[in-house]
């Protein structure tokens, strides 16, 4: 799409493995599990586990870079600790790798897209720039929160082909 | 020959086709064969024809006489006539209408054994002079080709002896061959050409005549009914163009030219080609153009276009540096300027860490060490001091990671180049590391270490130097003791940090520490245990002290991982059990103190401490036992660990207050390590130890398995009598442990019984009745059934006794006998299932009975639903009777179960409709056919189908649960089955009736109709299920808002699925 290319070399992080913790590492529980099988069948139905930060941030670190081929947390684009979950609110900081990333925009749509399919629809998300972090951080919220300029960017055809093409990374890793 | 038969030829002729071999092979053909008709007379009477005015009849002619000579048996045809016939051909090829049968006959006539070098000659220049290969179609151009092929093959010396003339008349021959099938015959002879004749006069006409066709880039059709295949074609003109040196110049450049232009695949192609050339083509060649071949290699691999052509381009050189190196010897002092090149720019490189080249760079200086020579390890010197120079520069300081990394990756070619293979043993393999090398390694090795271990200090560069250090100790008598004691003492503080300090490299610590353990286990037995055992406290830990917990646990993890060693294991074992004893005596003594029991709550936090111990154990001797070969030091531990958990154990069973060790995860624990333990030993080992356990169990005589260590007994111990206390009714689960993974070579209570039953048919009919309690535990029927599956698979023709009584009176007046209340009958049916899942695996006559008499159940209303399910059960794997633990196995006998099950449990299904005894046959199709591998019913799913979509009616959790999963098995099967495809719309509106909350409680049941949803959209075509689009994400979007995780992660994956899904 666009053949500017505004960061050729950015840093790459090590991505972290699941911060999800067991029942006993969590002090629910004074047993340690028998054998390192998943503790699904130990819970029970009654217990309900409220959607949280962590399990946000698992749906979007996947998400590929629009410019090279690492994902969102390898950049350190997003980050769990940029993620805020309130009753029915959710807030999605992202940092972009340079402030001058006119790709900004494009990120923080396919984050945006990737939560609209994922999430349920009592939830309502804001997706900002970090504070500081861009140039012209005002313009890329205002875009990324407008339900009607959303709207329009998904109704151009080539922008939604990129879209998809970033979040399938996501899609398809987070089988463990 | 008569004269009727001739005219019988000549009138026949002018009706044949150049198809109709059927009257040459059965009447002509005999008549040769036999003697009856000579060669001659078939040319005679053909004779007219042959030479006849008229295009038509002579073509025939020519035709008849080819097809005869094809068919004609070898050794019919006499040296005068093969003379007479090679010049009639000739002869024929220069008239155009019979040229295509005249070389169709030739192409035979060459592999007679009467054809001799006289007639060679002749047929080559006809050949030369007359064939004009453009005007000819390409079947009949693969004539000339097979002609020549035959030629080559049959008598070379012969064509050496013509020598130019045949080189440049097949020259001209084969310039402007165009047909990938006439190509490959046309490689073949080049190749011959090329390296057995001498072409030095003809270097460019055969040069053009390969090189034109290089790279190939024909591609065949799908369906190409010839059968080419490109490999074989490349194959074949990389064999010609490799066949000589003299077409080393021509041939570089253009490798080079090419190379410089051609997308990645014909790139590769290029590479490829290259490395198969240079050894051939020399070192005087290499030297010519290896400017040239250096800076073409040097942008693929330092800009390469994908991966693969890197690695390629990297193979290539490998080859052409060991071309270039394989005159000097290493001695001589000359050294190559392109080697010299090839260095300073890879050194060059290397000299800037933070670009991707550097780790171009090190590859390339990888490939100079795979020859010995003074140059490589020059190099390989330059680079070591390069990099630990930039180490040491302060301005270099941010780029210390990617320093670190490249050491690294320098570093592991020397363990490449030793890795041992399975057939060379180490001593081998160490001395493959040429001795320059290995002294100039030895010289850095402390620079090199000292840098690793300050890269473990920081978190960028934490990974690289362990994966320096790993890489390090790999290599062979490199390290001394000492330096690896200074490695472990290094590492094994990172390995005892916290998770959070240490990030994920805690697994790579423990990686390189167990690799250390190895080879050099005493370092980390004085280093790294001892702190890790510190961590472990004494007593357990306050209910609310979860960080002090999280260490033990942390400690004992990493304990784990780094214990498989024997030696390491043995300290292991002594420290664990050490602190096992102090648990359960620090909590006796609480107790006196106390004046009194100590608090539920203490006693569970000790228990769970105690766990977590036995956890560990059994954690660390299933990776020992189930690694191939199993770990030799394993049997031992009978005496110096399983007699001290029996001793524990049992002194708490026999005492009627609270102790630690009577708790059920503890003796599951236990259980665990007895079984990894008793399946290592050898048939006599496991006979004493089964002896033991005998005694103590079953006559109690506890001493026989505490190694002769018991306080005084307070109590009888006698387990598995009827009015044995619960906690000594527990231990039963230790007694099956014991005997669950024993061969059955093994004797078990073998002495006959006073009654006339044999012991084991008495034991198991004691059991029974134990089982039978009121009192009896979910754990101790589990231990039973265990014991009887293990016992009756092994034990089948020992325990016929008890096996009769089973059916004749057990079954009618328990199971099977409506007065019995329904908990009893339902826990004689674990016991029935459990006895015939024995007899089952090993395909024992007496199965069938009592399959029968569990189907006959399916009638009976209160117990319909778990006999059901039993039948499934009985070829369920249970991990009991498995292959490991020693179980009597017959092949096929899933199988052969199946076959006996399905018809029957289908006509249930079919016939009773809309009761619950017919849902009670659903249950049991859906449980049956879960347990089986999909094979044994792909042919019969369509008949199955409606029967599942029923089941999924019934309520019941897991039934769905099951019949979701076999669907999510098959679903591949709906792609192809035109009559299962009709299905699918069905299966989305029941399996959406299971995705949420609301609709179905069992989370286990929505994670699996999730999953089957997600996989539909691959499978089924789009247009059968479009209609369901918009409801599925809709209900979808209800399944993001599950309260379980493990849910909502699933209805992700499926909406995507569903979102993407279209026409």
């Amino acid at each position: 799409m666009n053949a500017q290319i505004f960061n050729a070399n950015p840093t790459i992080y090590v991505s972290q493995k699941s911060s999800r913790k067991s029942r006993f590492e969590a002090g629910q529980s004074l047993w340690v599990d028998d054998d390192d099988d998943d503790d699904e069948e130990r819970s029970s139905d009654a217990d309900v586990e409220p959607i949280d930060q962590d399990e946000i941030f698992e749906l979007i670190r996947s998400i590929s870079d629009p410019e090279h081929p690492n994902s969102l947390e390898e950049l350190r684009v997003v980050s769990a600790e940029q993620i805020e979950v309130g009753d029915n609110h959710i807030v999605v900081e992202f940092t972009p790798t340079v402030p001058h990333c006119g790709m900004s925009t494009l990120i923080g749509l396919c984050i945006r897209v990737r939560l609209l399919r994922s999430l349920p629809p009592r939830f309502k998300v804001d997706i900002r720039v970090q504070p500081g972090s861009h140039q012209s951080e005002l313009a890329v919220n205002k875009q990324l929160n407008d339900k009607e300029r959303v709207a329009a960017a998904l109704e151009n055809p080539s922008i939604v082909e990129t879209i998809e093409k970033c979040i399938e990374t996501a899609e398809s890793s987070r089988r463990v | 020959m008569s004269e009727s038969y001739r005219s019988y030829l000549i009138n026949l002729l002018p009706l044949l086709s150049p198809t109709n071999t059927h009257f040459v092979q059965h009447f002509i053909i005999p008549g040769i064969s036999s003697g009856s008709a000579d060669f001659l007379d078939i040319v005679k009477a053909l004779g007219e024809y042959l030479t006849s005015e008229e295009d038509d009849l002579r073509t025939k002619g020519v035709q008849m006489l080819s097809l005869v000579i094809e068919r004609c048996p070898r050794d019919k045809l006499n040296r005068q006539a093969v003379r007479v016939l090679t010049t009639f051909y000739c002869s024929k090829l220069e008239d155009t209408e019979t040229i295509t049968p005249a070389l169709r006959g030739l192409s035979h006539l060459v592999t007679f054994p009467s054809f001799s070098s006289l007639e060679v000659s002749d047929v080559l220049s006809s050949l030369f002079q007359q064939v004009k290969m453009k005007s000819l179609v390409q079947s009949t151009r693969s004539y000339v080709y097979s002609i020549v092929d035959v030629l080559i093959n049959t008598y070379r010396d012969h064509l050496k002896n013509i020598g130019e003339q045949f080189l440049s008349g097949y020259a001209a021959l084969a310039s402007g061959e165009q047909d990938p099938r006439n190509l490959l015959v046309a490689f073949k002879i080049a190749r011959v050409i090329l390296t057995d004749f001498d072409i030095s006069k003809h270097v460019e006409t055969y040069f053009d005549i390969t090189f034109c066709y290089y790279p190939i880039v024909f591609r065949p059709s799908p369906d190409d009914p010839y059968g080419i295949n490109v490999d074989d074609l490349k194959d074949s003109l990389r064999s010609c163009l490799s066949a000589t040196p003299a077409f080393g110049s021509l041939g570089i450049s253009l490798f080079l030219e090419k190379l410089a232009v051609a997308p990645s695949l014909t790139k590769r192609d290029v590479l490829h080609t290259m490395a198969v050339c240079f050894p051939v083509y020399g070192i005087n060649i290499a030297r010519e153009f290896g400017r040239n071949v250096w800076n073409a290699l040097k942008l693929e691999i330092f800009e390469p276009t994908d991966p693969l052509t890197e690695e390629m381009a990297l193979d290539t050189l490998r080859v052409f540096v060991r071309v270039l190196l394989s005159s000097s010897d290493g001695a001589d002092n000359t050294i190559d300027t392109v080697l010299q090149a090839i260095c300073t720019d890879s050194l060059g490189f290397v000299g800037e860490p933070e670009k991707a080249q550097a780790k171009a760079g090190i590859k390339v200086l990888r490939t100079l060490i795979d020859v010995p020579s003074k140059l490589g390890v020059d190099a390989i010197n330059n680079a070591m001091e390069t990099l630990i120079g930039l180490f040491h520069d302060p301005g270099e300081v941010s780029n210390r990671a990617a320093v670190i990394a490249l050491l690294a990756d320098l570093l592991s070619a020397f363990v490449a180049s030793v890795t041992p293979d399975p057939s060379t043993t180490t001593e081998q393999a160490s001395e493959d590391l040429p001795p320059l090398i290995h002294s100039s390694l030895t010289s850095h090795k402390d620079v090199i270490i000292g840098m690793f271990i300050v890269g473990l200090k920081s978190s960028a560069t934490r990974l690289p130097g362990i994966r320096g250090l790993s890489n390090l100790i790999r290599i062979p008598t490199l390290l001394t003791d000492s330096e690896l004691g200074y490695i472990v003492f290094e590492t094994g503080e990172l390995a005892r940090k916290e998770p959070d300090e240490a990030e994920d490299a805690t697994t790579d610590v423990l990686l390189l520490l167990a690799s250390i353990a190895l080879t050099a286990p005493h370092h980390l037995a004085n280093q790294t245990l001892p702190s890790l055992f510190a961590m472990l406290p004494e007593q357990a830990p306050s209910r609310d002290a979860q960080t002090e917990r999280a260490e033990y646990w942390r400690a004992l993890r990493i304990l784990s991982k780094l214990c498989a060693q024997p030696t390491l294991f043995e300290i292991l074992v002594i420290r664990l059990i050490a602190k096992l004893e102090l648990l359960c005596s620090l909590s006796m003594a609480q107790e006196i103190s106390a004046g009194g029991t100590p608090r539920a709550e203490e006693i569970e936090r000790s228990a769970a401490y105690a766990h977590a111990l036995l956890v560990t154990l059994a954690n660390t001797l299933s990776t020992k036992v189930s690694k191939a070969p199993p770990d030799p030091d394993v049997p031992k531990y009978v005496d110096r660990l399983l007699s001290h958990l029996f001793r524990l154990f049992l002194v708490a069973a026999v005492t009627s207050e609270r102790r630690i060790m009577q708790d059920q995860r503890l003796l599951r624990a236990g259980a665990r390590i007895m079984k990894l333990v008793v399946e290592a030993l050898s048939i006599e080992q496991q006979q004493r130890f089964i002896d033991g356990v005998g005694a103590a169990f079953l006559h109690g005589q506890v001493k026989a398995v505490t190694g002769g260590d018991f306080p005084p007994l307070t109590e009888e111990f006698k387990p598995i009598h009827v009015d044995a206390s619960t906690h000594q009714r527990e231990t039963v689960i230790l007694f099956a442990a014991a005997h669950i993974p024993i061969r059955k070579e093994v004797s078990v209570m073998k002495n006959p019984d006073v009654k006339g039953l044999s012991v084991l048919s008495a034991f198991l009919r004691d059991l029974v009745r134990w089982c039978d309690l009121s009192t009896c535990s979910t754990l101790q029927r589990g231990a039973a059934s265990e014991l009887f599956a293990t016992l009756v698979n092994k034990y089948a023709d020992d325990v016929s006794d008890f096996l009769n009584e089973m059916r004749t009176s057990y079954f009618p007046a328990t199971l099977n006998d409506s007065r019995v209340p329904i908990e009893a009958r339902r826990k004689a049916m674990d016991n029935w299932v459990s006895i015939s899942r024995g007899l089952v695996v090993r395909s024992h006559p007496l199965a069938l009975s009592f399959i029968d008499s569990l189907l006959t159940l399916l009638d009976d209303e209160t117990v319909a639903w778990g006999a059901a399910h039993a039948l499934g059960l009985l070829v369920a794997d249970d991990g009991v009777l498995t292959k490991r633990n020693g179980a009597v196995q017959k092949i096929l006998h899933v199988q052969k179960y199946f076959n006996v099950v399905l018809p029957k449990v289908m006509d249930g299904a079919n016939k009773v409709d809309g009761t619950k005894r017919a849902t009670a046959y659903l249950i049991a199709l859906a449980s049956l056919v879960y347990a089986v591998p999909k094979s044994l019913y792909a042919t019969q799913i369509s008949t199955l189908m409606p029967l599942l979509l029923r089941g999924l009616e019934v309520a019941h959790p897991e039934i769905r649960w099951q019949i979701i999963e076999t669907f999510s098995d098959n679903v591949s099967a709906f792609s192809d089955d035109e009559l299962l495809s009709t299905y699918a719309s069905t299966l989305v509106v029941t399996i959406l009736k299971n995705c949420t909350v609301v609709d179905m409680p069992e989370h286990k049941v929505r994670v699996a109709a999730l999953k089957c949803l997600a996989l539909l959209p691959t499978a089924v075509r789009y247009d059968l299920l479009h209609p369901y689009k918009p409801r599925v994400l809709k209900d979808l979007a209800m399944a993001l808002d599950d309260p379980k995780r493990a849910v909502r992660n699933e209805a992700v994956d499926a909406r995507t699925k569903w979102y993407k899904y279209s026409g």
